[in-house]
């Protein structure tokens, strides 16, 4: 048993990199340890800009002994007539590392083979690790690799070092032209010279001295940590953001908190302006006040440790004032003009050669917006709200604001539309109306926002189907897919039960040019059905109850509530029974040419009566069911889960499982094809009220009861 | 640390890590990577070394000198090494340390920088290197130039000068920064800014700049055809800089925008093309 290092050294990783890596190198370095057959401990990893790192106990002297059996040509095939063998055998042979003469003969159900046995494994691990190692580097996941130098190997960023020991001996790694070996290195400013490795155990403690603090998690903890102490000694509390966090815990290895300030006039601008321009730009946190307005401070979290921390706070600081005065400028400008002024000016700015300026997108999404607001109903005061904010909408893409800093498209709108004295309700719609901002970003609130919002992404996806730029597989150049899941996010969490279809017709009436072809919109509607099945995958739903519900719904809240109600069903023992007699139901009825009606005069069998009357109950239990799933089941972010449980269904969940004994006695019964025309006819109308009984819970043919005999 | 000082110190530093010392080039160009002794040398398998002073122009960076860090005219410090060399890193920091800036005492980070260069047909990846939060210097290893891979890669190192001076000379404005004795860069260049922002963004003849773009793009071409790249190279140039002139003046609409920037990256990548063949043809000459 012994300890293995590997550190591969790099010049500065990218944040997001590290983080990737992080999280992806133990399952990598198992997978090859496990490929190779060598049997180890605990992986301990460790990650910083300049360094990825395992430690693995208890790694196996040698790889574990496996048998390794194959199986050649046919014995006749093998062998020649003086029982030599042949060229075949011999080639069979070397391929599979045996000698000819140790190759056995066995009997198969398909005649007499040649066999090759061996026994593999029982390698030192010093030997199969050089390449084990080196493979790790190219099994690392990055997006974008870059060459360097005269070398043509490629990585995140040129490798400077590595580090491979095991115990005390160095494993000769060869990778990229570096040569491993057991000097490492410390913190680039704060620790001089190289960090010699004695034994590979010797890492963390080396490293700590080093002023490295290479456990991700700790360092992490210490960044915030240090943040808010930081923050504290002015009285003041941390900001906290989760993706500044992440990305600063990967900016530094030994992070050092500096509390720096900015003049308090900078504070009349908009706190989102702040935010981003500290965030974003600087990788400072901001800092608030007990009382919860935003601070004229800011914490930053530096890579170095300097007795006197002036020169640097100096430093931050101007910068800062430098970006505020910008941002300053530009809200100055920008409210010389109103926004209906800027909007004119979004005839300059394209959205796609095909599809128009922005102008005509937004007049595009008003008409639609308009539409969807007679299909949805809206009160006087949203149509009031509506009315004001669409010719605004998006108008402070015009910006300059906007130009220099995009991620605050939306919330500059809601911020020069609140300096120019517009109702509260019609700035809040302007910045909902771009929600959301990505796959979990937070969605429009207000219903006005929710219309913009939903209208926006949808012409965007009907625009780009229109002309034949639908994505496809992973290339979604204009972002089509996030557009449509956009969409559906805020249609569900709207709760609003309209068809899709008609959603897509109020969107698609507002193109001239190009104008959208009802295949066109099809297949539009197609593609959404497919992101929503996609959605619900992600809250856990199985692949049939998706099919199920979606196929059996005509809006998408309609198919998430029944997704859920399935996945529940499915799992009652009595349900799946039903659902085998529902299927053979359903399949016989669908021969009947029209909907005819049940005569219960030519009955002509005790089972049929007794189907019949069960019916109501049936219904009855489906319709409590629908009703109980539209009251529990409030409104969701789809993709992301209802935030509660069915519960308190079972007696409706009786009253619909209750179909199946008469069901499954008229099956045993009667014989439905008969010779008398009007009686085959009456049985087949019967089963077609049993399949349409049902029919509210979903398209049930999706669905394969599981234990059918 | 006076501003002339500084360059003068930057010279000596890369001339003793080999460098040639090579004086601006005369054509207007957006960034020193347009330098025909960057995007040109980058290309091909031959070792190149150079550094120098890179006076550059981006018409709609302009502020008419009242932002302290946005110019429309400035002063890189461009250093390019091939092939890049493993030091790189630690040579960068004692070039920072030669300029009286010393590592030990400041917060300095490698913040990654994907680099593009549309107009160029270029890309490569890299940092911005931020010193107590400001960007001081574009670390960028070559992976395309001209639409062609580069081997081997060549590393680039662009030093904001203005910036490292406010520094140095602690001053608020680049205009404040002291290049020789009793002089600023706001006597050398605060009319000029004042009056090429008002050219750039108001005064610019639209149809004449179309014009010259046609013109200039048609004899890049009509040279490339004599087998004269580097002529062929300055008027694609000329190019780039027309079309910067009418995106400052903000007469080109989004799609037009789009055409201009193909047009351009068209004709620098000829050019690489061009070079490269011309390259291969010299090189048997070369080796006799």
């Amino acid at each position: 048993m012994a300890t293995l290092l590997f550190e591969i050294g790099t010049e500065e990783l990218p944040s997001w990199f590290v983080r990737h890596a992080d999280d992806a190198i133990v399952g990598i370095v198992s997978a090859r340890l496990g490929g190779a057959g060598l049997a180890h401990g605990a992986i301990r990893r460790f990650s910083t800009p300049r360094r990825l790192a395992v430690l693995v106990d208890d790694l196996a002297a040698f790889s574990e002994r496996r048998p390794d059996v194959r199986r050649g040509p046919a014995e006749s095939a093998a062998f020649d007539a003086n029982g030599r063998p042949t060229k075949a055998a011999i080639g069979f042979a070397r391929a599979s590392g045996v000698d000819p003469a140790d190759l056995l003969v066995e009997e198969t159900d398909k005649g007499r083979y040649v066999f090759a046995r061996r026994e593999l494994g029982g390698d030192p691990a010093a030997e199969l690790l050089p390449p084990l190692l080196a493979g790790v580097i190219d099994d690392l996941p990055a997006p974008r690799k870059m060459r360097w130098g005269d070398g043509d190997v490629a990585f995140v960023r040129p490798l400077a070092w590595l580090v491979a020991l095991l115990d005390d001996a160095v494993v000769p790694v060869r990778f990229a032209g570096i040569e491993a070996g057991r000097t490492s290195r410390g913190h680039r400013f704060l620790h001089e010279g190289p960090v010699e490795l004695a034994h590979a155990g010797d890492y963390p403690d080396a490293l700590d001295r080093a002023s490295v603090s290479a456990d991700r998690s700790e360092r992490k903890a210490s960044v915030i940590a240090s943040a808010e102490s930081a923050a504290a000694t002015a009285g003041l509390l941390l900001e906290r953001d989760h993706a500044l966090e992440e990305e600063v815990t990967d900016l530094v290895e030994s992070p050092s908190a500096i509390l720096g300030s900015f003049d308090a006039r900078f504070l009349d601008l908009p706190e989102a302006v702040l935010a981003t321009v500290m965030i974003h730009h600087q990788r400072f946190f901001p800092t608030r006040e007990q009382g919860g307005s935003l601070a004229a401070s800011f914490v930053a979290v530096s890579n170095n440790r300097v007795s006197d921390d002036t020169v640097v706070r100096a430093g931050y600081e101007q910068v800062l004032r430098g970006r505020l005065d910008d941002a300053r400028f530009f809200w100055d400008a920008d409210r010389r003009a109103t926004l209906a002024q800027h909007a004119w000016a979004l005839a300059g700015i394209a959205f796609h050669k095909e599809l128009g300026s922005m102008a005509d997108k937004v007049a595009r999404v008003a008409k639609a917006t308009r539409r969807l607001a007679e299909l949805l109903g809206v009160s006087k005061e949203e149509a009031a709200v509506l009315k004001q904010a669409l010719p605004l909408f998006r108008a402070d893409l015009a910006t300059q604001m906007v130009y220099e800093l995009p991620e605050l498209e939306g919330t500059m709108g809601c911020a020069y539309a609140r300096a120019e004295g517009l109702p509260e309700a019609v700035a809040i719609a302007l910045e909902d109306g771009v929600l959301p901002r990505g796959p979990s970003g937070a969605l429009a609130a207000s219903r006005v926002g929710a219309l913009l919002s939903i209208a926006d992404r949808l012409d965007t996806v009907t625009g780009f189907f229109a002309i034949g730029r639908r994505p496809s597989g992973s290339a979604d150049p204009f972002g089509v897919r996030r557009a449509a899941l956009g969409a559906l996010r805020t249609l569900t969490a709207q709760g609003w039960r309209v068809p899709l279809p008609k959603v897509l017709q109020a969107v698609a009436s507002s193109y001239s040019a190009p104008v959208v072809e009802d295949d066109v919109l099809a297949d539009v509607e197609r593609y959404l059905w497919d992101r929503v099945a996609g959605l619900l995958a992600e809250e856990g739903i199985a692949p049939m109850v998706v099919r199920a519900a979606v196929h059996g719904s005509r809006s998408v809240i309609g198919a998430a509530r029944r997704a859920h109600l399935l996945q529940g069903l499915v799992a009652v023992p009595g349900f799946s029974d039903l659902l085998t007699l529902h299927k053979r139901a359903a399949n016989l009825a669908k021969q009947t040419g029209g909907a005819a009606r049940v005569k219960p005069g030519l009955f002509r069998d005790p089972v049929e009566g007794p189907l019949h009357d069960a019916l109501p109950e049936a219904r009855r239990g489906v319709e409590r069911l629908m009703a109980g799933v539209r009251k529990q089941l409030a409104p969701w972010d789809l993709g992301h889960g209802p935030g509660a449980e069915l519960h308190g269904l079972d007696a409706a969940v009786a009253e619909v499982v209750r179909l199946k004994t008469p069901l499954d006695a008229f099956f045993e019964g009667v014989m439905v094809m008969v010779d008398d025309a009007e009686v085959r006819g009456n049985r087949l109308a019967l089963l077609g009220e049993v399949a349409d009984a049902l029919s509210d819970l979903g398209a049930l043919s999706y669905l394969e009861a599981p234990a059918e005999a | 640390m006076r501003f002339q000082e500084m360059t003068m110190a930057l010279d000596r530093f890369w001339a003793d890590r080999g460098c040639v010392i090579a004086p601006p080039h005369d054509t207007e160009v957006g960034a020193g990577t347009f330098y025909p002794t960057t995007f040109l040398r980058a290309l091909g398998p031959e070792p190149w070394r150079v550094a120098g002073i890179a006076p550059s122009r981006r018409p709609a960076d302009g502020r008419y000198g009242q932002n302290p860090y946005r110019f429309q005219y400035y002063y890189q410090y461009q250093v390019v090494l091939k092939p890049s060399p493993s030091d790189v890193q630690d040579t960068y920091l004692a070039s920072l340390y030669h300029l009286g800036i010393d590592p030990l005492a400041h917060d300095i980070r490698f913040v990654e920088d994907n680099w593009e260069s549309p107009t160029l047909g270029a890309w490569g990846l890299g940092w911005e290197v931020w010193m107590d939060g400001m960007e001081i210097t574009q670390f960028t290893y070559f992976q395309q130039i001209g639409g062609i891979d580069c081997a081997p890669v060549s590393v680039e190192l662009t030093y904001g000068l203005e910036r490292l001076a406010m520094y140095l000379q602690g001053v608020e404005h680049a205009f404040d920064v002291e290049v020789a004795p009793g002089v600023t860069l706001g006597d050398m260049r605060a009319d000029f800014e004042r009056q090429h922002c008002a050219y750039n963004f108001d005064h610019v003849d639209a149809d004449l700049q179309r014009l010259l773009f046609d013109r200039f793009e048609a004899e890049t071409q009509r040279l490339l055809g004599l087998d004269l790249v580097h002529p062929a190279y300055e008027f694609a140039l000329r190019c780039s800089h027309a079309f910067n002139l009418l995106d400052a003046r903000g007469v080109l609409s989004h799609t037009e925008r789009q055409g201009f920037v193909q047009r351009v990256r068209r004709l620098t990548e000829a050019c690489a093309r061009a070079y490269l063949s011309a390259r291969a043809a010299a090189a048997p000459a070369e080796v006799a």
